[in-house]
């Protein structure tokens, strides 16, 4: 059997806005510890990481691992239903071939029920490796799908360029050229304000602006994003879900020709 | 053709290894192409009105219409193929290519009276099946290629092999082609539909051998005898023994030689001086070149050249193919977009429940066929 209940579906909504345009469909782990997903989208170019704890359930219970395959477009419909400030609880048996997902009213006057099919997916596991990243930046995650969404209409790809006085963004496209630079500034009272940058090593990689924006879908979920990179590996963007966990967007680089 | 059967025997029993996808998921990979099969759909496909494109004097051009067309398609996905032509074809398929011959034969036959007849519809049928790849076309299309940047290689024996031999070195991330004994040869993926039309909209089948094998329980060295068993190119099958009874035989003996050892011979007659030894042989240790010693270059197409080569006698028009250069030489140019399974190593874990089903249906069909032996035995 497993339960789980949440006092903010608005949170869970949030969540699947920001996955839903990069995977059609995902399997969701699910453990006496939490809630995990790990997916790549169609094409192979990027990958969602997302873990809810259990401890950031209102109440969680979990007797057996499961495995549900969902149909994110179909949970997204269910979602529509409830209104942000609903308490709503999941259900699912062990070996289940259904989902329940029930809302309810703060007040308690409404309560209602949606039961899911869930499907057979097949699961392709990547390993990701602990990486010390050269550079850490945390910036604003508004500040961040500004510049994404800015750029993208110049180029297709955008270079970050991470030093230690800031972080530069760049494209080039038929028109012309833009560059964005961030200057690190903590100095501000909310700290989520600022932009910090912890750099051991200077990096320069060149990615697909089409998959930030579908990142930058996740901002509503976290005043901060973090972006990790490293040469040659791909860029890790990071939003914290307030004491629930995290999605993590890992995004392969473009890479110049070899031949 | 390759092995009977096999893709749907894989479908039944080990579902897990094939794999659809579109076209565009395959960016950034090098995937080498068996060019006689493809020349062969191009043959039978590029078509107008029923009949093969020509040039002027009567030439086919059908060919050369969808090498270039097709693999421009390719390289625009991000995908970097790479054609590998046959070689000579082993001395143990000469049998297999004298059916083919007789085949080809009646054909004409039939055509000729389909066409006394007026029969459009035979005509077409028939024409169909004299199709023949000779020498010239793949002399035209080597010439096409070159033209185009792309690379070839030309295998000392059968392409599938060379195809094999260069995914496993890691040159290249799959073999394309129809013909299902690339698995048996050993190519760790296989990729069939690449070179169809793309109004066809027909996704791509991904096999994965390794899945094929963990699924069927089976090692390599029985998955080839279990191939020669469906009927390969090489030597003939047992009569009576279809798929489902190869796969029986197989679990059960585990090689060809136990199974020629304790099949009832009256029920079934194993063919005499049965090579399939020779045949397996040729399966483990296929005549290739080292695929270490390939290089495989990508270059800018030659423009003047491909307009010199198309248009004039082959009647391209001559808007098209210099559109086409622009688009090959797009292709290459600036930065290509990274896989992120290049990046992370994949630890897919089969899906269990499909797995397990598959399992099931093939124990009931076990039983199944058990029941009516039995009855048949009781009959007696």
């Amino acid at each position: 059997m497993f339960e789980a209940r949440l006092l903010k579906s608005g949170q869970l909504k949030k969540i699947l806005e920001a996955i839903k345009e990069l995977l059609k469909e995902a399997t969701f782990d699910c453990s006496d510890s939490g809630i995990q997903l790990q997916a790549m989208d169609d094409a192979h170019v990027s990958l969602v990481s997302m873990c809810l704890k259990s401890t950031g359930f209102d109440k969680f219970r979990c007797d057996r691992n499961l495995s549900m395959g969902i149909n994110l477009e179909s949970m997204v419909k269910i979602m529509k239903c409830c209104s942000n400030d609903d308490i709503m609880t999941i259900k699912a048996q062990d070996n289940a071939d259904t989902l329940t997902i029930m809302f309810e009213t703060s007040n308690q006057e409404k309560m209602s029920d949606y039961e899911m099919k869930l499907m057979n997916l097949d699961q392709e596991h990547l390993g990701i490796p602990e990486t010390n990243y050269s550079c850490i930046i945390k910036m604003p995650s508004t500040e961040f799908a500004r510049i994404c969404r800015d750029l993208s209409q110049f180029g297709e790809s955008v270079i970050i360029a991470c030093t230690k006085d800031g972080v530069k963004f760049s494209t080039s496209g038929d028109i012309g050229s833009a560059n964005v630079k961030l200057s690190q500034n903590s100095s501000i009272d909310k700290e989520e304000e600022g932009v910090t940058i912890e750099m051991q090593q200077a990096v320069c990689l060149t990615f697909a602006c089409r998959y930030l924006n579908l990142f930058c879908k996740a901002a509503p979920l976290s005043p901060q994003v973090i972006l990790s990179m490293s040469g040659d590996v791909p860029l890790v963007v990071e939003y914290q879900i307030e004491e629930l966990g995290y999605i993590r967007y890992y995004l392969a680089p473009k890479i110049e020709e070899d031949d | 053709m390759g092995i009977t059967g096999l893709a749907k025997l894989i479908a039944d029993f080990a579902p897990n290894a094939i794999k659809e996808n579109e076209i565009k998921n395959h960016f950034g990979r090098k995937i080498a192409i068996d060019a006689s099969m493809s020349l062969y759909q191009f043959l039978i496909a590029v078509r107008s009105e029923g009949a093969q494109l020509t040039s002027a004097d009567g030439e086919t051009t059908s060919h050369i219409m969808g090498t270039f067309y097709r693999t421009i398609r390719l390289l625009e996905n991000g995908i970097k193929p790479v054609y590998v032509f046959d070689g000579k074809p082993p001395q143990m398929k000469s049998s297999e290519l004298e059916k083919r011959a007789d085949r080809r034969q009646e054909a004409q036959k039939s055509l000729e009276k389909a066409e006394e007849a007026g029969d459009a519809t035979g005509i077409d049928k028939f024409s169909k099946r004299l199709v023949k790849v000779t020498s010239t076309h793949t002399t035209e299309c080597k010439e096409l290629l070159k033209l185009m940047g792309v690379p070839f290689v030309e295998a000392p024996c059968e392409a599938e092999a060379q195809c094999a031999a260069m995914v496993k070195a890691g040159k290249v991330y799959a073999t394309a082609t129809e013909d299902m004994d690339a698995l048996t040869f050993g190519s760790p993926v296989l990729l069939r539909h690449m070179t169809f039309s793309e109004a066809r909209k027909m996704p791509i089948q991904e096999f994965q051998l390794d899945s094929v094998l963990e699924t069927m329980e089976m090692s390599r060295d029985e998955f080839i005898d279990l191939c020669i068993l469906l009927g390969c190119d090489y030597c003939n099958s047992i009569k009576g023994v279809g798929p489902k009874r190869a796969i029986e035989l197989m679990r059960q003996y585990k090689s060809l030689e136990n199974i020629i050892e304790n099949l009832d011979t009256k029920k079934y007659q194993v063919p005499e001086d049965w090579p399939y030894k020779e045949a397996r042989r040729l399966f483990i240790e296929p005549e290739i070149t080292d695929p270490e010693t390939i290089d495989l270059k990508w270059i800018d197409p030659d423009e003047e050249g491909l307009v010199k080569f198309l248009c004039g006698n082959r009647g391209f028009n001559e808007d098209r193919v210099r559109n086409g250069a622009k688009k090959l030489i797009k292709a290459r140019s600036g930065t290509t977009q990274g896989r992120l399974d290049s990046f992370f190593s994949v630890s897919s874990t089969p899906n269990k429940r499909k797995a397990e089903e598959a399992k099931a249906a093939a124990e009931a069909s076990k039983k199944a066929k058990k029941g009516n032996y039995s009855k048949r035995g009781r009959a007696k």
